[in-house]
Order: structure tokens, then sequence, then C-alpha cells
């Protein structure tokens, strides 16, 4: 009788855990989830711009869930979940994650990659317009934060990039160097010439910007370069005294540099070379007025490698902790084990850019919905015409896809980038 | 006038960098020609695990602020052991007439090797110590750097002292015997596996100078070295002669004189052809290397 007793006790227990069990699931089912894929470079020699992208995205997603989540078109609300893949910094990679993520997930939007390389690759198998019957591209919105060399968005209808906008920062950021030190005239400089960010900013921009405002280029100058964006760019790299990405050596630029005693040195390169070229400009006692660097270079990894040596660079950045947002995704970057600087923060706004569309398009993100839904967060993407940025208003430049950010000027100081000029 | 004691000038400076910066590349040259000379196969991950030892010893420098000869000398315990370790997982059971096998095993570790740095990393690049490097001695238009002169000491040191192991003690005379001959060498009584293995270490711990000391004239550790370390480090061994220790030192400071020269008569996008062009030179004209003599043809 007991031992009846006790099997009845038993299969009444577990009856009730097994029906919480199934309320438990069907409720998880009825949860609606916005799925949303990232990629970049987590492997290779470029995996912290991947690491730190993944950490602010999922920083902005954790943040956007706890506060409830987003108001989908039928007045529900969705969590968002996030896969993120290895691109490294490799075309066919890329491409082959894009082709995986559009066709066999459920991502409504994609974001990604790191490298500008991998972007114009990947962005080439994009349907280039919109409805285009014949183009049998990709169909599938891409939203950009990392990959920065100049003009990549409008390859296709369906990419956008919300990154820092080179010419417009590097124009303002001669501009108020020549208030500041209007005795600097000359200019001289170099950049790793295959990595196509570090040398098409160089020379196509970086260049023509300083010629705008005054600079030359040291001695007999370079007739051919003009103040308009890559006017003689040829002619300036033949004349600069450049490095590859993996050079360990840098003592023949460095003297050229020395030689060529200019009142402004130009190191266009990413952190390592970076951190190669300072050092070896400091070991040949080369001081110049005014130093700059790379956008890219503006991040931790340049502190890590050469923060002494790097004393004094100045880098117009689209991210600096200036206010108490910035200061918290700053926090929750490093929480989440990445850092957000001016690539990787772009990431917390893209989410933020991502809640926003599917609340205004009446988004429903649903299995069946899928095709409609990829097309309105297109056609959103497409009509925005500002956006919330971490240091203000972002303004769309919507018939190439771009955005224009805003930016300071940051200065290495003590082991820090502090922020010398505030231009917005 | 003027011009020529320029580029006499610039030359001669490139010259002296290079080479200095060059005994680097003969360490590593060293390292692969060790070990194809006892074994007759290519280690392929000989650059990456003697950077990875620089690495293990930058653990020392990052957590303990280790002084920099203690950094130094963990890398080379720490590359003594990788090579151990490369040696049990890709060579010691892989058949020996299999050298395709122990070839792509190598490959795979190298490029495991890499990764496990990169994760560890994040791939950012690390200051790495050196020593002496606020130092610039000035002879004329001359300028040495105190830190690559204080590499180029430290390889030199390291090369005599590998001269010594290999011809004066009897771990040197068992691993010359098992690279003449090593049926003959196992029938005298020397353990072969033991003596591949002790090639290894003692590979592995030149190879923990070669990556403390690159890391100490860079000022910086990146797992972007890897590569073009490999590629500098075969390039030397095959210009050398594979399997010849003066030759790999040469031809180390032959490949960074001529690096330097190249890149400043020519610039930075055509160097690296004119260093494959003079591999190409020797594979043809000279197969067996610097020190070699005529060698026979198909």
């Amino acid at each position: 009788m007991r031992r009846s007793r006790l099997s009845i006790s038993l299969l009444a227990g577990a009856a009730v855990v097994i029906g919480t069990l199934v309320v438990a699931k069907s409720a998880i089912a009825s949860e609606r989830v916005v799925h949303l894929a990232g990629w970049g470079a987590k492997s290779g020699p470029l995996r912290s711009f991947g690491v730190n992208s993944e950490a602010v995205l999922k920083a902005a997603i954790k943040s956007v869930n706890d506060a409830g989540g987003i108001k989908m078109g039928d007045g529900a609300m969705a969590k968002i979940s996030l896969d993120y893949y290895d691109s490294a910094c490799n075309a066919e990679q890329g491409i082959a994650v894009a082709r995986k993520v559009a066709s066999e997930t459920g991502a409504l939007v994609g974001m990604g990659p790191t490298c500008s390389g991998v972007a114009a690759a990947m962005f080439g198998i994009f349907q280039k317009k919109v409805g285009d019957a014949g183009d049998s591209g990709l169909q599938f919105p891409i939203l950009t934060d990392t990959a920065v060399r100049n003009g990549l968005a409008k390859i296709s209808q369906w990419t956008f990039r919300n990154t820092p906008n080179e010419p417009d920062m590097y124009d303002k950021l001669f501009a108020w160097l020549r208030k500041t030190h209007p005795d600097a005239k000359t200019m001289y400089g170099g950049t790793e010439t295959d990595q196509g960010h570090s040398k098409g900013t160089y020379a196509k921009v970086i260049l023509q910007a300083a010629k705008r405002h005054g600079f030359t280029w040291v001695g007999d100058g370079i007739p051919e370069l003009g103040t308009k964006i890559a006017v003689g760019w040829k002619e300036a790299l033949d004349k600069s005294s450049n490095w590859l990405l993996a050079d360990t050596n840098f003592s023949v630029q460095a003297r050229a540099f020395k030689r060529a005693k200019a009142d402004m040195l130009v190191v266009s390169a990413h952190p390592f070379t970076t951190c190669g070229m300072l050092k070896e400009l400091k070991r040949q006692r080369i001081k110049p007025k005014i130093l700059v660097g790379l956008t890219s270079s503006s991040s931790d990894e340049t502190l890590k490698g050469c923060a002494k040596q790097a004393e004094g660079m100045i880098i117009p950045t689209s991210f600096a902790p200036i206010n108490d947002t910035a200061m918290m995704v700053a926090k929750l970057a490093q929480k989440e084990g990445g850092s957000a600087d001016l690539h990787s923060a772009a990431a917390w706004e893209n989410i933020i850019i991502i809640k926003q569309v599917i609340e205004e398009q009446g988004i429903m993100g649903k299995p069946e919905t899928l095709k409609t839904d990829r097309e309105k967060m297109r056609a959103g993407l497409a009509n925005l015409e500002t956006t919330a940025g971490l240091l203000g208003q972002v303004k769309r430049v919507q018939e190439e896809g771009e955005a224009l950010k805003p930016f300071v000027f940051v200065q290495a100081m003590a082991g820090e980038w502090k922020v010398v000029h505030d231009p917005r | 006038m003027d011009d020529i004691v320029f580029y006499t000038v610039e030359i001669t400076q490139s010259i002296i960098d290079g080479v200095l910066f060059g005994s680097t590349y003969s360490l590593i040259g060293i390292g692969f020609t060790l070990i194809f000379g006892a074994m007759h196969k290519l280690n392929m991950t000989y650059a990456a695990a003697s950077l990875a030892g620089a690495y293990i010893g930058l653990v020392f420098f990052t957590l303990f602020d280790a002084p920099a000869m203690l950094v130094f000398l963990a890398a080379i315990v720490g590359s003594a052991g990788i090579g151990l370790i490369v040696y049990y997982i890709c060579f010691r059971y892989i058949p020996v007439e299999n050298h395709l096998a122990a070839l792509m095993a190598s490959v795979g570790a190298l490029f495991f090797i890499d990764e496990i740095v990169i994760h560890a990393t994040n791939a950012s690049p690390l200051t790495f110590p050196a020593l002496f490097d606020d130092v610039m001695l000035e002879l004329g238009p001359f300028g040495i750097r105190g830190d690559l002169l204080f590499v180029f000491a430290v390889s030199l040191i390291s090369m005599a002292a590998l001269w010594y192991l290999l011809y004066r003690t009897r771990l040197g005379l068992a691993t010359r015997a098992v690279s003449q001959q090593g049926i003959a060498a196992q029938l005298c009584g020397i353990d072969v596996h033991r003596t591949n293995g002790a090639t290894f270490v003692v590979a592995g711990m030149l190879g923990g100078v070669a990556g403390s000391m690159i890391g100490a004239s860079v000022g910086i550790l990146s797992p972007l070295l890897t590569l073009p370390i490999t590629i500098k480090g075969l390039i030397v061994t095959v210009i050398g002669g594979l399997g010849s220790i003066p030759g790999a030192i040469v031809a180390g400071f032959l490949v960074g004189a001529l690096e330097n020269i190249f890149l400043f008569v020519r610039g930075v996008n055509e160097r690296d052809m004119y260093i494959m062009l003079l591999l190409f030179v020797f594979l043809v004209f000279r197969p067996h290397g610097i020190f070699s003599r005529r060698a026979e043809r198909d």
C-alpha cells in the first residue's frame, strides 16, 4: 500500500515536471526572435578586429534585449539573437559566409566584414539594382561596421555602411592643423602598399586633403598631386617611402623620412607597422612638428605595441569615450572581451539602426515573412536620413549607401588617446 | 659628385642594417638546415615555433615584468619545448621514407601554432623588450643601432655555441653520425630517435634565440611575422645549401643586406621580387647552395 502511494506520488511529480517543461518550451517557442548574422576576422593576423566587433555587437544586443527587445509589426515583442561567423581577412571566405547566411539561415540582415578587400569582393555578389530581374545576385541587406575603404557601399543597393567618412575627416583635420600649426609647410610620408585601406586612404585622400590646406610635398613637390580625391595618387605613392604589412625592418624608410626634413610626417598604416615605423623614427631621432596617422591606428592595439613612440600622433576618429553613452559602450565592450574603437563602436550603432528600421517598417520576424522582411529592411536602411550615433547624429548619404559620422581628433598622450579637438 | 657620396653612404648604411638584421635570418636558416641535415626533412614549423617561444618569454615580461635577459631565456626554453613536441607529433612516428607526410604534418602544425598565438593574443601587436634600443652609435655619416648590434652579437655567440656543440661534444658527434649515415650510426649504438629528438631541442633553443632577437630588433611581436620569417628562413636555407650551417649563416647576411639594397634602389614593391629572383638564380646555377661544389644536373 505504502509502495503504491509512493509510486503515485512519483508519477504525479513526474507529470508536474513534464507539464512544466512542456509549458516552458511552448512559451520559448512562441517568443519571437529576430536572427542577425555578423562576420569578421576571427582568425588570422587581424583577429582583434573581429573580436572587438563581436564583443560590441553582443553588448548592444544584450542591452536591447534587457530593455524588452524590439516591437515587431504585429505588436509582439521580439528578442535579438546573433550568430557571428569567421570570414578571416579572406575574400573567398567572406563570399562563402555571405552566401551561406543569405541562403541557409533566417538572418534578417548581415553585419560585416572586417577587411575592405573582402567587402569589395563580397559586395560584388549582391544584386546591383533592387528589382533587376536579370541580376540573380544576393538579395540580402548588409550593414557594415568595419571595412572602411572609401566608396564601397555603392557597389550594390543591398549594401550599406556605417563607417567613418575619411575624406571628410582628413579634410577637417588638415584644416584644423593649418590653423594650429601655421608654421608647418611641408609634408612627407609612407604607407603599407599591400593594404588597400592604408594605401588608398594615404594616396587618394590624405595627401590631397593636406595639399588642399596648404601643405606641400617636400623638395620639388609632386606637380601631379591635386586637391581633389585621388588626383596624382600614383605619383604620390612613387615619391613616398613605403613598406608592407608584415615588414620588420624600417631603417631604409625611416632614413628617407629623416632626409625629407618635413614639418609634417604621415604614417598611414595599421597598428603593427605603424609601431614598427614609429620605433624606427624614434631610434633615428626624427621629431616632426606634426605626426599624422591612419584612422585604423587610433586603437588600443597601437598603444599596446608602442605607446611611448606614438606620443604626439594625431588621428581623426569617429569614436572616443567622451560622453556617458560612449563611455558605457567602452565598458560593456570590455566586459564582453573586446574593446570599442572607431571600427567596432559602429557595431553598437548598427544594432540601434536595425531596431529602428524593424520598428518603423513593421517587420514581422517570422520564418514565412523572411523574404519580405529582408526587402523591408533594405528599404528601411535606404530611407534613413539620419541615425543616432555614439558621438552625435549620423547623416546618411543614401545615393552611396554611406554615412557621414561625427568625429573628433585624438592624440596619443601618456599611453592614452586624448581628444585634442572636437569639430562637431 | 654629391649623388655618388649620397648613394655610397646610403647603400653602405643599408648593407650595415641588413647584415645586422640578417643575423636573425641566419639563425632561422640554421634551424631549418640543422633539422634537414639530421633527418633529411623540412620542419616547416620552425619559424612559427621560434616566435611562439618568444611569446612564451613575453608572458614573463607581461605578468611579472621580468628583465629582458630572463624573457630571452624563457623564450629559449619555451621554443626548445615546442621543438620537442613538434618532433613527436610531426616526425617521430611518421615512416622515415614518407617525406611528404612529415612535410604536410609540419605545415599543419605551423598554422596550428600560429592560430594558437593569434587566439591567445587576439593578434594584437605586443611590445617586446629590447636591450640597447635607445643606443645609436654614430660613425661619421653612418649610424649603427645598439639593439641590432646586440642582436648580431647574440646571434654570433649562438652560432659559436652551436658549432662547439656539433664539433666538440658527444651529442654533436652523434648528430653528425645520424645525419651522415643513420643505419651505420644505429649499428654503432647511437639511439637515432633520441639523437633526432635532441637535435630538435637544440634547434628549438636556437629558434628561441632567433624569435626573441627578432622580437627585440622589431620591438614588437605580432603573428604577422610568422609567414615572412618562415619564407625568409627557407630562402636562406636554400641559398646557403640545404644542410650547410656556414651556408645558412652567410646566406642570412646576404639576404638581409640585399633586401635593404633592393628596397633602397627599387622600392618596396619590387624588393621581394629580386630576392625571389636571387633564389631562382641559386636553384638554377648553384642548386646546392653557396658553399657547394659543382652540382650534377638531370
